[in-house]
């Protein structure tokens, strides 16, 4: 029997005490509108991941991206800044950067070659005040330049706030960037074997609301239960930032001669057997370990469609192939483990009396924390 | 058609950016009349500027020394 306070207020409902609260109601999950909203509401106002600075490693590289269905452009300018651009030029609107590719030079656009500087600069506008003359007075260069979106890195994640309004990264993010300063040292992406896209019939909240709780292990991943029992994982709730689990009996990867992952340096006691998972809202979910850290960046397609984007981080160049392979591929068939789940969730969705459900006390804090943010910023969203 | 025009349509149908560069210049050098020679040289400049072409910096000087370029 549906909860009559979630048919009366669905976000009113959500809000509610973990213990008495509402899941947000199908809509969230099924309609196009919604999904739409929530994209203002949730993605583009807040520090949402975008990419990974890895995949620009040299000056002048670049790769066009589709981000909630805006052309941008991630590059590294000659000084080495990773920037992110409007992936269109300032006179026409037509695409600059069709294919990741160096940029030896300027960012010429293919329809009229006005051409920008790596760092956004208008550097010339040719035949702009007719043929042979490049420049006219109503055209002000300085005031041209590529629109740049508000970007901030963090062990190597590419955040962008598209409304550039969010407070600053530092800010917003002050309580896991302290909880995690100790891993506050270079993340070495473990290259073209370390990335793997997943692509998943579901919202990316399913995603998200699987990701930070410890309650389905037994169940869905029955090989990582084997050694983290469910009683040895604690819930992390941080309100308006971030909720996940962690663990106190992390294991590390070892291979038949004894070879593990050199360890990041410094770490505290607890993370020699301790490890984290968090989903740092919107769309990022963190892996914390020892020796290796991984992201996710979830990439929102549709209502129903997410591109998962996974890369895997060491604390030094040069691990070992073999070990670094098996570490990708052990990681890769957990997350697949989780597909039929989160795919699942999203067709329940489409049941016509479903509630949002409701949320285990004892286990599903993290996850109700994800909902009453959602519900919080959805209803200012609707407010303003 | 000219030698110079058809490798100018060759150096485009193959993408050939650099080679671009010394064509235009040529084309700017031969060119009769001081319009036509700014037109070239911006073409020079612009495919210059895209390839980080040695270039590129000469070719900004003499369409600013015309009033062609800022």
């Amino acid at each position: 029997m549906s909860n009559p306070k979630s048919l009366a207020d669905p976000l009113a409902a959500v809000r509610q005490p973990v213990a008495t609260a509402n899941g947000l109601p199908n809509a969230h999950y099924t309609d196009p509108g919604v999904f739409s909203e929530e994209t203002d509401a949730l993605l583009k106002t807040t520090w949402a991941g975008l990419a990974v600075a890895s995949d620009v490693p040299e000056p002048g590289d670049a790769v066009p991206l589709t981000f909630l269905g805006m052309p941008l452009l991630l590059l590294r300018d000659k000084a080495g800044t990773v920037r992110v651009f409007n992936n269109v030029c300032r006179h026409r609107g037509m695409i600059l950067v069709e294919e990741p590719r160096k940029i030896e030079g300027a960012i010429r656009c293919p329809y009229h070659s006005w051409c920008y500087a790596t760092d956004g600069r208008l550097v010339t506008t040719p035949h702009v005040g007719g043929p042979g003359q490049n420049t006219d007075p109503d055209i002000d260069r300085a005031t041209l330049g590529l629109i740049e979106v508000r970007s901030h890195i963090w062990h190597d994640i590419v955040f962008i706030n598209i409304s550039g309004d969010a407070p600053a990264f530092e800010d917003q993010h002050a309580a896991l960037l302290s909880r995690w300063d100790a891993f506050d040292q270079p993340h070495i992406h473990g290259g073209a074997d370390s990335r793997f896209t997943l692509d998943v019939a579901t919202n990316w909240k399913l995603a998200v609301e699987n990701y930070c709780e410890s309650y389905h292990l037994p169940w869905v991943h029955p090989g990582l239960n084997s050694y983290s029992r469910l009683e040895d994982h604690y819930n992390i709730v941080a309100p308006e930032h971030f909720s996940g689990q962690g663990t106190r009996v992390y294991r590390q990867l070892t291979s038949e001669d004894g070879t593990t992952f050199p360890d990041f340096t410094n770490l505290p006691a607890f993370w020699d057997h301790g490890a984290e998972y968090v989903a740092l809202y919107p769309n990022v979910l963190l892996g914390a370990q020892r020796d290796h850290a991984f992201v996710i960046l979830l990439e929102p397609l549709a209502h129903n469609q997410t591109r998962e984007h996974v890369h895997l981080y060491y604390a030094a160049q040069n691990t070992d192939d073999t070990l670094r392979a098996t570490n990708a591929t052990q990681w890769k068939q957990v997350f697949e483990e989780d597909i039929f789940v989160v795919e699942g969730m999203q067709r329940g969705r489409s049941a016509p009396h479903f509630d949002g459900g409701r949320f285990s006390p004892a286990m599903d804090a993290p996850t109700h924390c994800f909902h009453d943010w959602v519900a919080a910023r959805l209803q200012t969203h609707r407010d303003q | 058609m000219s030698g110079l025009e058809a490798r100018l349509l060759a150096a485009h149908s193959e993408g050939e950016k650099q080679a671009l560069v010394t064509l235009y210049e040529e084309a700017a050098t031969a060119a009769k009349t001081p319009e036509a020679q700014g037109f070239f040289l911006t073409q020079a400049y612009v495919y210059a500027l895209e390839t980080g072409h040695p270039k590129a910096a000469d070719l900004h000087l003499r369409l600013k020394a015309s009033g062609r370029e800022a």
